[in-house]
């Protein structure tokens, strides 16, 4: 990303500070556009826009909250399995000998009843750890959730920008492009891509869940962000930057993507949790995690069915999950936010 | 405008062909088949199938036929449900994710809305707090969660609703389902309301209705709402469509006939007139929806031009 | 337009922790453990004489003859009648439109003597050429129904069904006949078969001469399939040089309509089971007037006409189809339900949820779920018995190191049973190939048990060992091996569970890995699957040979790569046997013989696992969850009702 001027910037800010309503957007759009523009060629020394949004973003505290309980969740996942196997001996596969542990029970309960530490979540009806299959879980989820997002973002976001300021012919192709790709049976797909790739190592198999994920996700985002290029690019700064000979790709990825960050951002933190319930659907197909390995998509849905009887299988996964999604969600809005700096004070 | 509809719904055939005949390879290149069962079927057998149902033929016959069938705007006999045609199904199927489509995304519409509008109003009051936090909610917890949990409560203890099964329109067996399908939909919408709002609330013509004296009330509904329901508009195509070719998740806990079962059972079971039949008739409703997003889009919104 | 989404920044924590916190208390306080009931939820029975049943997946046909799938059966069952029906309890054939039936003494020739009173659902007389034209109709290409093997037994269907045909010597006008074909060289001599005398029954026609002759000769209907044959057996080609082939007609197959009400059948082979086979949709009669005036849209409400019980009022797919009585039907008297419906719903959870809240009345097998079992099993509307259906692990023994029968024996022996059993709460262990009390006295052999330590000593001696002659799991090709199946949450259970004690006791992390249905199916039929696939098999009909003739050939359901001749052998010299108790014997000792070949690894029979409400009546527990629907009522007085499982040994009147 480019480095840009934050005088300007702050400039502006202290404008709004003051009087809020007093400044209109049309009035702003001049500085705007040597913000992001005119004055982007200079080389102007100063913090980047990515340091500056760092800054912003640790000041808004819920999304440093959100920041660190995603951080926290991330690392018990990563290091809470061999912990668990350390200090009880259980892992998320291990099915017991004895026929009479392997059965559902309730957390912090012992065999016969009495209290234990050695579930604090329970087990499942196979007499596993669910402690162990959650954060295990929590690997695949979060490895899924954020890479296809990641994908889905990084297509969808220079699709749609370069869809949308080109706008005519080449805007109608490409959106047609997209309604065919949304229109295809993305079932048929699936088990096509099994068929040809599927006898792939279990590496070759998260790669393809990866593919699989990421190549539907963006067909939305591209949408989302046509829509608000189509809207920008008849604004002053992007006229101005035109006008002074910026070449048609920086004007794209320099000019109109940064100012479509914000939204973008907030929409990828809610397309996080329905990729991760994608992969549940996808592993019916046979595509992406493999038994005995969990997922917190798996684990829920293995959980709703036995919830009248065992609830604990649905609720510490799933509160698991919503809590990763809420500090996710804290998270994209900070991110939002600091990215944007005309939303700053509202 | 108009010669840009037309442009569009020309467009849309061949994109619509386009669209089914990758289906068709697609089918065809997917391991199975039709018949294919637990039970292995004897050679002879499995010959007599073939040259009944034509694949026997060399695949542009083949190809040739569904595309001639499409173009008739009959999809053929269903290969798994024997007797049963394909637009038969349409018929029947249709009207019930229909129903169950358009109640969920109304009823997401009028709570998202208002919700939304109130919160973007009230900012960072408690009521705006709640409301969002719900939202949250129904994003993060999956409708195949949700659905069984609402049953649990409202059929298996309290015993108020049918957990299950369509009833027709209306009866109380709509009322689970469509809360369910609607969760996510409802927060989705507060959530796009309340950030289009926040957003006009504070631009110049709002400024100067207010300033002309309008009341509160009249702003809002009557200026602000017109340009704070943009990205509501645009958020409508897609999952309006997605949401009338059935959901598949909500007719299976709830045991309703709707197309999505359908379209999931047509893709496992390869029944190759049944998938190309439901594909066809997504593919024309996404790029209709589509369509009519971006003519409401200029519509709403002057600046932007095709 | 920069804020698309925006969202409460400052949303406080405690109003969302406190939301999830109401929630999950919500939650479980509802769960269904609460308070002890004698039944499963509501037990208030509907008006009047009326079941709602949930068959399972929504029915491929309403055409008996179509699909050969169980939730079609169960309701093909209600629609139509064949000669024999199941009897509710032990399935064994009873006396249906047919009221009795003569055999040969060597079981190849069946008279069906029918009941003069036996009437389609619009008045009209069940005749024994309704039958002819059923069996004639479910074998023919035409109609390409999925299920004709199964009459593979009648003389000359197969031959017909495949489009076969007869040789005729243009000069003197005679067939050839299949004793007089000359052996290619590599295959036994043919067996000894001729005309056999017919003790009594039902006067000798024409036909009849012609179907007990001996048999004539069948080559494939194709040039090229022909040519193939007689590059492989060139004197066969020399044989019928020079004569014309004739097409197999529906006419030559061995099924013959003496008169009005009595129909013949004769065999190609000795078969003594074939009467269990009867009570199959395949053979339920079909109606021949709506067949040919609507074509594939007979079975629609309206135009169909039905010889069971009852009749269709309505079909809404994926929703319910309605039945109601038949008043031609010719034990109406004895029909107590007045409607019969059927929701085609196949998601457990919803299934219990509508069973609970009291809006159906029983379920069909293995619908209650794993978590579900051990609460729902001490309630008195479980309903659990062993089924004739098993659970097997088949083996590729075409590639290394599976082809080596010490690694396959291994693998079998570090299985416990019991513990999967155990697990899985709704199974009964096995160590054979045919299920486990199901067929009363057949013999069954014992196949070897969990036995790790012998585990160990095999693989070792099969070369995975270390320098001291121990065995050392490192030296094992793990990756060559995996276990597939397809997704089920069942099955995934059965592949955690292998994986977990192949680790525990072999030391050996095998990888599992699911697949969709239909790849799934591809996969394992053309042998792609390295090591292990996961298998099951229902039985067709009553008797053992349903399971063991599974390797009977090389190809289809067989799915192993393993063939033995000698084993074909054993299997054909106890179907040609018949004492019943002597064939058991025989029977047995070909199963050992599989066994000790160790093929497949036997898992476990299955149990039925359904439930029904106190108040259905004449519905049990039976070893393929096939219920004759007449039999079945509603009893509206609780002292009658059924507290547990219904006495199997009842009578049925």
């Amino acid at each position: 990303m480019s480095e840009r001027s934050d005088e300007r910037l702050t400039g502006i800010e202290d404008t709004v500070n003051g009087k809020p309503h007093l400044i209109s957007p049309e009035e702003m759009v001049p500085d705007r556009a040597e913000a992001f523009g005119a004055q982007d060629e200079e080389a102007v020394a100063g913090v980047s826009l990515w340091r500056d949004a760092w800054r912003r973003l640790l000041r808004n505290k819920l999304a440093v909250f959100g920041l660190i309980v995603v951080i926290l969740i991330a690392l018990a996942s990563l290091i809470g399995p061999p912990i668990i196997r350390w200090a009880t001996g259980y892992t998320y596969d291990y099915i017991p000998r004895d026929p009479d542990l392997i059965r559902a029970f309730p957390p912090f309960t012992a065999p016969d009843g009495s209290f234990s530490w050695a579930h604090p979540m329970g087990t499942d009806t196979a007499g596993r750890d669910l402690l162990a299959r959650v954060l295990i879980g929590g690997r695949i989820s979060l490895l899924v959730g954020i890479i296809s997002t990641l994908v889905s973002l990084l297509i969808g976001v220079a699709y749609g920008a370069t869809a949308g300021y080109l706008g005519g012919r080449v805007d109608n192709v490409m959106m047609r492009i997209v309604d065919v790709l949304y229109a295809l049976p993305y079932m048929m797909i699936v088990i096509v891509l099994l068929a040809v790739f599927g006898q792939r190592s279990p590496m070759g198999q998260l790669i393809l869940l990866f593919i699989a994920l990421g190549s539907v996700s963006w067909l939305t985002m591209a949408r989302i962000v046509r829509g608000q290029v189509i809207s920008l690019k008849n604004q002053e700064f992007i006229l101005a930057a035109r006008a002074t000979g910026v070449s048609t790709p920086k004007i794209i990825f320099r000019h109109l993507v940064p100012n479509v960050l914000g939204p973008v951002i907030v929409y990828a933190t809610l397309t996080v949790p329905s990729v991760m319930l994608q992969e549940a659907f996808l592993s019916f197909l046979g595509l992406g995690v493999q038994a005995p390995l969990s997922s917190w998509g798996s684990l829920v849905a293995e959980g709703i069915q036995n919830i009248a009887i065992f609830p604990w299988q649905m609720i510490f996964p799933g509160a698991t999950m919503a809590l990763t999604l809420f500090s996710l969600n804290f998270l994209g809005d900070g991110l939002r936010d600091a990215l944007d700096p005309q939303m700053r004070k509202v | 405008m108009f010669r840009f509809i037309i442009r569009r719904l020309v467009i849309t055939v061949p994109l619509v062909l386009v669209v089914i005949s990758l289906t068709w390879g697609l089918i065809r290149l997917a391991p199975g088949n039709f018949y294919s069962s637990e039970k292995a079927l004897p050679p002879a057998i499995e010959k007599n199938i073939r040259e009944k149902y034509g694949l026997d033929k060399p695949w542009y016959v083949q190809y040739g036929r569904m595309i001639g069938n499409v173009l008739r705007g009959d999809f053929g006999l269903s290969l798994r449900y024997q007797g049963q045609s394909v637009n038969q199904i349409l018929a029947q199927t249709l009207p019930v994710s229909a129903t169950l489509g358009l109640l969920a995304y109304g009823l997401a519409l009028v709570v998202g809305v208002a919700a939304g509008t109130l919160a973007a109003v009230k900012q960072n009051s408690r009521l705006d707090y709640i409301s969002m936090a719900l939202a949250m909610l129904g994003i993060s917890v999956p409708n195949f969660v949700l659905g069984p949990i609402l049953v649990l409560i409202f059929s298996l203890n309290l015993y108020w609703l049918p957990p299950s099964r369509w009833g027709g329109f209306p009866s109380w067996n709509l009322v689970l389902p469509v809360l369910t399908l609607s969760a996510v939909y409802m927060a989705y919408i507060a959530r796009l309301t309340r950030a289009g709002m926040l957003e006009v609330l504070r631009s110049d013509y709002i400024r100067t209705a207010r300033a002309k004296g309008l009341s509160e009330r009249a702003v809002i509904f009557r200026h602000a709402m017109r340009g704070g329901l943009l990205p509501v508009v645009s958020f409508t195509g897609p999952a309006l469509a997605f949401l009338i070719s059935g959901t598949v998740v909500v007719e299976r806990i709830f045991a309703l006939p709707g197309l999505g079962n359908y379209f999931i059972n047509a893709s496992l079971n390869r029944d190759e007139p049944l998938i190309i039949g439901i594909v066809a008739f997504t593919s024309i409703l996404i790029m209709l929806l589509n369509l009519a997003v971006d003519i409401a889009y200029g519509l709403i919104d002057p600046r932007i031009r095709y | 337009m920069s804020g698309l989404i925006f969202g409460g920044r400052r949303m406080r924590g405690r109003a969302i922790g406190s939301t999830i916190l109401a929630l999950t208390l919500a939650i479980a306080s509802c769960s269904v453990q609460s308070g002890e009931a004698e039944y499963f939820g509501k037990t208030a029975p509907p008006e009047g004489q009326v079941l709602r049943y949930v068959s399972g997946a929504e029915p491929e046909s309403l055409d008996p003859q179509m699909s050969t799938g169980q939730p079609e059966a169960r309701l093909y069952m209600a629609l139509y009648e064949g000669l024999v029906e199941y009897h509710p309890v032990t399935l064994e054939p009873i006396p249906a439109i047919a009221e009795r039936w003569e055999v040969s003494a060597d079981s190849t020739e069946f008279t069906f003597y029918l009941r003069r009173n036996a009437r389609w659902s619009n008045g009209e007389p069940i005749t024994a050429q309704d039958f002819v034209y059923t069996f004639r109709r479910g074998l023919s290409p035409e109609l390409a129904s999925r299920a004709a093997y199964l009459a593979y037994y009648i003389k000359y269907a197969q031959a017909y069904n495949e489009g076969g045909v007869f040789v005729r010597d243009p000069r003197t006008g005679e067939f050839l006949l299949k004793r007089d074909v000359p052996p290619s060289g590599d295959e036994s001599a043919p067996s000894a078969e001729g005309a056999t005398v017919i003790e009594g029954g039902a006067p000798d026609t024409p036909f009849h001469r012609f179907i007990r002759s001996p048999s004539r000769l069948v080559l494939p209907g194709t040039e090229q399939e022909r040519a193939r044959l007689f590059a492989a057996n060139p004197k066969l080609k020399s044989f019928v040089a020079g004569k014309e082939f004739v097409p197999v007609r529906a006419e030559d197959i061995g099924v013959e309509a003496v008169d009005d009400y009595t129909l013949r059948i004769t065999l190609d082979q000795p078969a003594p089971f074939f009467v269990k086979l009867l009570a199959h949709q395949l053979f339920r009669v079909v109606p021949r007037k709506a067949i040919e005036r609507y074509g594939e849209a007979w079975t629609k409400p309206g135009n169909i006409i039905t010889s069971g019980p009852f009749i269709l009022q309505s079909h809404r797919p994926y929703s319910e189809i309605v039945m109601v009585r038949n008043p031609y039907y010719w034990d109406a008297a004895n029909v107590k339900l007045d409607k019969l419906i059927f929701y085609p719903i196949e998601d457990m959870t919803t299934m219990m949820n509508l069973y609970k809240a009291g809006y159906i009345d029983a379920t069909y097998n293995h619908t209650v779920p794993t978590g579900w079992v051990d609460f729902v099993r001490r309630l008195k509307d479980y309903m659990d018995a062993p089924e004739a259906s098993i659970s097997y692990v088949m083996i590729n023994t075409t590639r290394p190191p599976m082809n080596d029968i010490r690694v396959r024996r291994a693998f079998s022996l570090a299985i416990d049973r019991q513990a999967l059993a155990k697990y899985l709460r709704v199974v009964k262990p096995l160590t054979a190939f045919s299920p486990e009390g199901i067929f009363p006295n057949y013999p069954q052999p014992k196949g070897e048990d969990f036995n790790p330590e012998l585990a160990r000593k095999l693989l070792a001696a099969a070369g995975y060992r270390d320098a001291a002659g121990n065995y050392d799991p490192s030296k094992f090709p793990v990756s060559e091996v995996e276990y597939v199946y397809n997704t089920s949450d069942r099955n995934k259970e059965v592949a955690e569970f292998l994986q977990a004690q192949w680790k525990q006791n072999l030391g050996l992390t095998i990888p599992i890995r699911n697949m969709e249905w239909k790849t799934f199916l591809d996969y394992r039929a053309k042998l792609n699957y390295k090591g292990f696939a996961r298998g099951a098999w229902v039985s067709d009909y009553m008797d053992p040979n349903t399971f063991l003739s599974l390797f009977y050939t090389r190809g289809g359901d067989n799915g192993t790569g393993w063939w033995d001749p000698k084993y074909m052998r054993l299997l054909d010299q106890a179907n040609r046997t018949l004492d019943p108790q002597r064939r058991y014997e025989l029977l047995a000792k070909a199963e050992k013989y599989l066994l000790d070949a160790c093929p497949i690894i036997p898992l476990a029979t299955y149990a039925t696992n359904w439930l029904k409400k106190p108040y259905v009546k004449g519905m049990y527990p039976n070893p393929m969850t096939l219920h004759p629907w007449k039999f079945v009522y509603i009893e509206h007085d609780p002292a009658k009702w059924d507290r547990g499982m219904p006495q199997m040994a009842e009578v049925v009147r």
